[in-house]
Formats: C-alpha cells, sequence, structure tokens
C-alpha cells in the first residue's frame, strides 16, 4: 500500500498502450489530465503519474522527457516503464525484471541496480530493445521496443535505485501476433498486478531512504527567508543546521540569531558554536 | 549475502572468477564489458547499495602500484600501495570510500597476477631503497579473504622479497590464513583500532575491539607482526579518558617487542566527500565537529587536531617506544 502522508512519495509510469496501462491505471486510482502530445493520467491524491508514449524507442524517451517536465517531477522520483515483451526462455503471463539493457542500435548498457529486486522473488533477465516486433528470438533474454530508450533518458533524471523496467511476456516463438490484442494483455496484467505492486512497495521503502537523506535540515527555509544568504551560504548554513541538529538537538537555532544579524554574522555565530 | 555477480567478459573464464563466483551458488551472474559500465555512473546511491551488494569482477588495466602520499609511511624510504579491490564488508561511518566511489558494490580485480607483476619490477628498480607496499585501504583485505584469497597468493610472494615490507590493514579477526602460513618477518598485520563506545556507534558490521585486541593478541603470538593503526582518532566529549583506556587495554594483551609499529592521525576529508558524509548521517555527532579549512579540507580545528595527537602520543609513550610511532596525515 502506498503511505499517502508521506510527503516524498513520486512515481511516474512510462506505459507504451492502454491496453497494457488499464490494470494499472486502475489499480491506483488515475484519471486521464491530458490528452495531447501524450495521454497522461494522474491520481488525485498522491503523485503519482502515467504516460502513454506510444510503441518505439523515440517515443519512450519523448513520453519520459515530456513526464518529467508537465508532472515537475523531483529528482528523487520513482520512474517505471512497463509492458508486454517477447521471449523464447520464459511462459506467458510471466512478469520479470530487468537487470541489464541492451539495444540493437546502441553500444551501451545499462544495469538497473539490484536494489530494486531484493526479496520479491520475481525473476531478473536481461532486456534487448528491438526497433521491430520480434519473431525470431535469437538471443536469451526479453525483447521488447521502449526499455532501453525509456532507462537512457530516466538514468539522468532520477537515482539508478528509483528506475525500473518490468516487463509481462505476451509472445514466444510461434505466438501469432496479431491475436495479442488489448483484451488479452489486460488480462496478462490484472493476473500479475499483486507482484507489480510488491515491486512498487520496494522501490517506495527505497525513496523514502533517499527522501530523508535528501531533505533540507530543519529551520533551513525559515532561516533562509528571514536573510539573503548567496548559494554557497546556503550550502554552508545547510552543513551548519545539520551539524547543528547532531550537536545540539535541544537547542533551537533561531534563538541563535538576532535583529540586523547579516548572512555571514549567522554563520559565524553557528561555526562559533560548533567549533568545541 | 551477494544475489548479483558482475563479471567482464575479458575474465570470466579465469580461474580466480571461477573461483569467486562458485562460492555464491545462488547468486545471479550478469556479464559486463568493462567494470565502469556498473560502478561508475554517478546517479547511484552508496547507502542504498550498501544495504545489498552486488560483486564486480574486473580486470585492472593499469595503475597496479601506486606511491603513497607524500608523508605517509612506517619509516622506509619508498612507500607504495596497491588495490585489488575498491569497496568494503564493513560500513564504517567515517569511512572515505563513501565519499570516493559512487557505488557501494564490492569491485574486485582478479587479475593477481599482474600485480605481483608490477610490484616485483618496482623492488627490483629501487633494489637499495627499503620499501613498504600497503594494502587494505579502499578495502579491507583480510575481512574478504575467504572469497578472494588474496593474503593466501600474496605471503608466499612477499617471503621471495624479505627487503620489502607488505602492510595487511585490516579490522578482521579472520585469522584461517595466518594459521595456514608461517610468520613472514617482512609482513605486518595492522589493526586499525579506536575506544570501543566510539567503535560501537561508528564501526558498524566490523568485529568489536575487544575482539580485535585479542585476534592481534593471537597473532602475535604465533610470531606474527603487529601494526596499531589509530586512524582516524575521534574526538568526542571524554576522549582523553576513552583513549588512554584503550591503549592500556591493548598494552595489558600485547607484548611491546610484538609491535612493528604505531600511527596516528586525526579525521579528515576532501570537502565534496565530506557534503556527501553529512548526507547520509545527519544526526551523527562525530561530523559535527568537522570544519573547512582554507585547503579544502575538512577536517577538526587545528588545536584539535594538535591536542590529540600530543594525548595520544604521550599516553602511548608509557607504553612503547616512541621511535615507533609515525603520523598518518
Amino acid at each position: 500500500m502506498i503511505e499517502k502522508n508521506f510527503e516524498g512519495v513520486s512515481v511516474r509510469w512510462v506505459i507504451a498502450l492502454k491496453g497494457e496501462a488499464e490494470e494499472i491505471i486502475k489499480n491506483y486510482g488515475m484519471k486521464r489530465v491530458a490528452t495531447t502530445p501524450f495521454p497522461v493520467y494522474k491520481n488525485k491524491d498522491f503523485d503519482m503519474w502515467l504516460i502513454l508514449s506510444g510503441i518505439g524507442q523515440l517515443n519512450a524517451v519523448a513520453a519520459t522527457t515530456y513526464l518529467h517536465v508537465k508532472s515537475d517531477a523531483s529528482y528523487n522520483t520513482i520512474w517505471i516503464n512497463f509492458g508486454i515483451g517477447g521471449s523464447r526462455n520464459f511462459k506467458v503471463g510471466e512478469l520479470i525484471q530487468i537487470d541489464k539493457i541492451t539495444s540493437s542500435d546502441f553500444q551501451d548498457n545499462y544495469y538497473p541496480s539490484p536494489s530494486a529486486f531484493k526479496n520479491n522473488n520475481i525473476e531478473r533477465c536481461n532486456l534487448i530493445t528491438v526497433n521491430k516486433p520480434e519473431k525470431i528470438f535469437e538471443n536469451d533474454g526479453v525483447y521488447d521496443m521502449e526499455g532501453y530508450g525509456f532507462f537512457s533518458f530516466a538514468k539522468k533524471i532520477a537515482p539508478y535505485e528509483l528506475i525500473s523496467v518490468l516487463k509481462i511476456i505476451s509472445d514466444i516463438p510461434g505466438t501469432d501476433l496479431s491475436k495479442i490484442d488489448k483484451h488479452r494483455v489486460e488480462i496478462l496484467v490484472s493476473k500479475q498486478i499483486q507482484f507489480i505492486e510488491k515491486v512498487l512497495e520496494n522501490l517506495l521503502a527505497l525513496q523514502k531512504i533517499l527522501f530523508l537523506q535528501l531533505r533540507d535540515p530543519k529551520y533551513f527555509d525559515e532561516i533562509c527567508l528571514q536573510n539573503k544568504f548567496t548559494f554557497s551560504q546556503k550550502v554552508t548554513l545547510r552543513k551548519y543546521l545539520t551539524q547543528w541538529q547532531a550537536r545540539f538537538p535541544l537547542r533551537n537555532p533561531l534563538d541563535e540569531i538576532r535583529q540586523k544579524m547579516t548572512a555571514s554574522q549567522i554563520l559565524k555565530k553557528f561555526s562559533d558554536n560548533l567549533l568545541r | 549475502m551477494v544475489d548479483t555477480i558482475y563479471v567482464e567478459d575479458e575474465i570470466i573464464g579465469t580461474k580466480k572468477a571461477q573461483e569467486i563466483i562458485s562460492k555464491f551458488r545462488h547468486a545471479k551472474v550478469t556479464s559486463i564489458k568493462r567494470f565502469g559500465e556498473v560502478f561508475n555512473p554517478s546517479n547511484q546511491n552508496f547507502r542504498i547499495q550498501k544495504t545489498n551488494p552486488s560483486l564486480i569482477l574486473a580486470k585492472k588495466q593499469k595503475g597496479f602500484v601506486l606511491d603513497a602520499p607524500k608523508g605517509f609511511g612506517i619509516g622506509d624510504q619508498n612507500n607504495y600501495y596497491f588495490s585489488h579491490m575498491y569497496n568494503c564488508l564493513y560500513d564504517c561511518s567515517y569511512c572515505f570510500l563513501q565519499g570516493m566511489y559512487n557505488s557501494a558494490n564490492y569491485l574486485v580485480f582478479v587479475n593477481f597476477h599482474d600485480y605481483q607483476n608490477e610490484i616485483e619490477k618496482t623492488i627490483k628498480r629501487h633494489k637499495e631503497k627499503k620499501m613498504t607496499f600497503f594494502t587494505g585501504y579502499d578495502c579491507d583485505s583480510l575481512a574478504m579473504e575467504p572469497i578472494t584469497n588474496f593474503i593466501n597468493d600474496f605471503i608466499p610472494f612477499f617471503s621471495r622479497y624479505k627487503k620489502a615490507l607488505f602492510e595487511i590493514r585490516t579490522k578482521s579477526i579472520n585469522n584461517t590464513v595466518f594459521r595456514k602460513h608461517d610468520p613472514l618477518t617482512n609482513c605486518i598485520v595492522a589493526y586499525s583500532l579506536m575506544p570501543e563506545a566510539l567503535a560501537q556507534i561508528l564501526d558498524k558490521k566490523a568485529p568489536s575491539v575487544s575482539a580485535r585486541i585479542k585476534n592481534i593478541k593471537y597473532l602475535a603470538n604465533k610470531g606474527w607482526r603487529i601494526g596499531l593503526r589509530f586512524d582516524p582518532l575521534i574526538y568526542c566529549n571524554n576522549w582523553k579518558d576513552q583513549y588512554s583506556e584503550l591503549f592500556a587495554n591493548i598494552f595489558k594483551e600485547i607484548k611491546e617487542e610484538n609491535i612493528h609499529s604505531v600511527s596516528f592521525g586525526s579525521l579528515r576529508f576532501p570537502k565534496s566527500f565530506f557534503n556527501k558524509l553529512l548526507q547520509y548521517y545527519p544526526n551523527s555527532e562525530e561530523l559535527s565537529f568537522l570544519r573547512s579549512n582554507d585547503k579544502g579540507i575538512i577536517s577538526y580545528d587545528q588545536s584539535i587536531e594538535n591536542e590529540m595527537n600530543e594525548y595520544c602520543r604521550s599516553e602511548l609513550m608509557k607504553y612503547s617506544d616512541a621511535r615507533k610511532f609515525f603520523s598518518c596525515g
């Protein structure tokens, strides 16, 4: 379950087609908030968004970029690419979490963080992103058409530990691709929704750790509002207030600040107090 | 312990890589081209990775033996260090590794033979000079010995070069490898130590200080030469009492003649490392005493540093010959 009161919750889904997204949209109570250039959905109670990217790597990159800006996603946001894929190694309907991503077009490989996989017992495998639907499955792994493009951008805007690529196997050698319709995909997803929730729960736990690391120390905003600090002075202030909290947990740093003190005088006051 | 192993394609077939992989039967093995693909990306979080580190097996390409920082040493003219591994089994709050690397994954370079070739060349190049080779600064070699067999490979190697000192820096109490080999006169087993109460807070996952002292005693009795490393010295409210008690406890158990060298130096970091550390440990009182100096180094105030160094030196002189003392700064 999502801890709705925790202010750090922030989740973004990038999914190619409506059939793949339908169960997620329903499960997390999201409503459509935009139609063009990409359909976008959002939960009204907490910061969870979903975008339908369309098929292919270019669409995946464009949609991820668009959602990043449109939803004002912070650095500490969970990004999940979810969708169907084909493989010769798994059965239809299996949920796979991706631990290595390669592309038929590019040399660089990407490695989603194993921290996101911890203790969920979901199969792990490599992903091969291709430009047209795969029928031959020459190599081991899962084939898709978006994962590489998605990850190549997501890794620039979020920590590796919060990015996940999840695929459900929809086709194996011999599958008639014309028979994979929206309804069939929805059924495949609905059968795995509890495991998808589990992956998200793990990511949310990691997000909480990161949120606590990244947040400003107590009284930082208040002090910055009262006085004019330069960027580097803010860096120093953040450091001193963090140290202050550890050293003098019962002393309010605001009590040290007298009226008409300049930013430098405030920093000096904290520094002197913290010296010994 | 390790559930994911990344292995460079180039070394996956080597005996050492296979030997290590075979110790983790349930781990998922993923092939990589170069270790940097996994180890270097900047948007990784060290603290989260530390909760579930992966193992990376790679081949070191260059920089096998490096000059130790100026002023660093335990008495010899030439000082070098080498790192067959980055990152550590333990999780010490003040460890510079978490500020230095983007990744907490254990990175092991398996081509030990290339290190030995380079060390051999270095020894031959400076035949007339005394030299020390330090290991265990980017990892705790002894703690990872059951996985890497690094020390088991390097003790026989250094037994051929008696003029070169080999220092193994550690907090581990694993003594299996030292039971397997005869004591080597040019090998120093150097223990990092701090007062027990501080270690309980700061040296997470590492053996207790009393267990380390017990192990030092065991190794010393076996004939191994011991180094005592009080590095970093940690400033706190009753530091004088704590350090006095620590020194007394050590020398109650260990004969001075077994001690090869004693070194100490106070806590310090490059600025960029420290900012990361403060983010990771916002509630650490121990980090709250540190300040930035004009050289971009974060350290205690000079007066604190001097007081700590002088006090510890004078306390240690009660038990040991000052000629064995060296500075880590």
